[in-house]
């Protein structure tokens, strides 16, 4: 989706704001967010790209104002209302509805570790064909799909170099919206800096992208 | 890494690249916050924020200098945008005048930010080892 969450290359977002000290959360509340998302993650209704497209599909006054667990919290009542867990009218009365269906077993504070442990991996242990070797020129495909997407706008139809292969993970464009793993070859693309951005780029500089098998061309 | 107690909870696979005299690297993740956890921590705000995000891999050199870090233009920067499940960490430079110290004195120099690569390991005050 093209969307403001895919801002690589944007000019005009001010200076970045560096806080000295910088405490891991600012405020109870984050700390919370934070646990509610290990914690309704657990029970596997939805995985890391879903959540990733649910700050993505924000709209982008909101994206840009809103912090970051405050986007946090919204892509999970998202999730949790659409993946069944709990409904709206539970998350705006706070409480159970009356007969409503439990979990269980439970989630306790003592199962937390092991299922922090158990957190679904990316990575999949399958025989699958690269399509690319190492060292091999490829173009970053023009894709523009309404849904979630890990190719930014910035390298589509640029040109690239295979810089190393990093075995077979899940797609996350067909994964974030239950269409399946689609597990393929990833690899670590090498473009020119002068590639993406022209000539007045660093002649020797260069940005590199991790790219899935289906975002690329051989070229 | 695991020799050292970082253990991965989530299984992110670590890729860790190498800064030299001659290769700067700088990792960011456009599109969301992505980060290594397990040996960093959580991310720090500035990371997370639009304009980090945004202007890394257009403009890195200009992202290094409002960080304080003036790169020589015959060092080749090399930007990290950390579109999968794979999670970078910068290897920072040794800096020099560091050949006496031992292994705890070092891992003291070393920073948060030295392993994102927005600065560089600053070499130990005087004194600060007597």
């Amino acid at each position: 989706m093209n969307g403001i969450h895919d801002m690589g290359g944007m000019q005009d977002m001010g200076p970045i704001q560096y806080e000295k000290g910088e405490p891991v959360f600012h405020a109870s509340w984050e700390a919370r967010v934070f646990a509610m998302f290990a914690a309704t993650g657990a029970w596997r209704k939805w995985n890391l790209d879903a959540f990733r497209h649910t700050r993505e599909v924000l709209p982008p006054d909101d994206y840009l104002r809103v912090s970051y667990y405050e986007q946090w919290l919204s892509g999970l009542l998202d999730l949790l209302v659409r993946r069944g867990l709990v409904t709206a009218a539970e998350i705006e009365s706070g409480v159970p509805a009356p007969g409503a269906a439990r979990a269980t077993p439970p989630l306790t504070a003592d199962k937390i570790p092991a299922a922090l442990l158990n957190r679904i991996h990316a990575n999949r242990d399958v025989q699958v064909s690269p399509r690319f070797q190492t060292g091999q020129r490829v173009r970053a495909r023009n894709i523009n799909p309404v849904g979630h997407t890990r190719l930014p706008r910035y390298a589509r139809g640029k040109i690239g170099t295979v810089d190393r292969d990093h075995g077979v993970f899940v797609f996350p464009d067909t994964n974030a919206h239950y269409l399946g793993e689609k597990p393929q070859h990833v690899y670590s693309v090498r473009f020119a800096a002068r590639e993406l951005w022209g000539e007045q780029a660093p002649q020797k500089d260069s940005v590199y992208l991790d790219m899935w098998d289906d975002y690329l061309d051989a070229a | 890494m695991a020799e050292f107690g970082y253990l991965s909870r989530q299984g992110d696979r670590m890729v860790v690249v190498e800064n030299t005299p001659r290769v700067h690297n700088l990792i960011v993740c456009t599109l969301c916050s992505c980060y290594p956890w397990p040996v960093l921590g959580l991310p720090p705000v500035w990371y997370k924020s639009a304009p980090y995000r945004s202007r890394s891999v257009i403009d890195p050199r200009g992202v290094l200098r409002e960080f304080g870090l003036e790169l020589s233009t015959d060092v080749e920067v090399r930007v990290w945008d950390s579109t999968a499940e794979l999670r970078y960490l910068v290897l920072p430079e040794r800096p020099a005048g560091t050949a006496q110290l031992r292994e705890e004195q070092l891992a003291a120099l070393v920073t948060r930010d030295s392993m994102v690569g927005v600065a560089k390991v600053s070499p130990p005050q005087p004194g600060s080892f007597s």
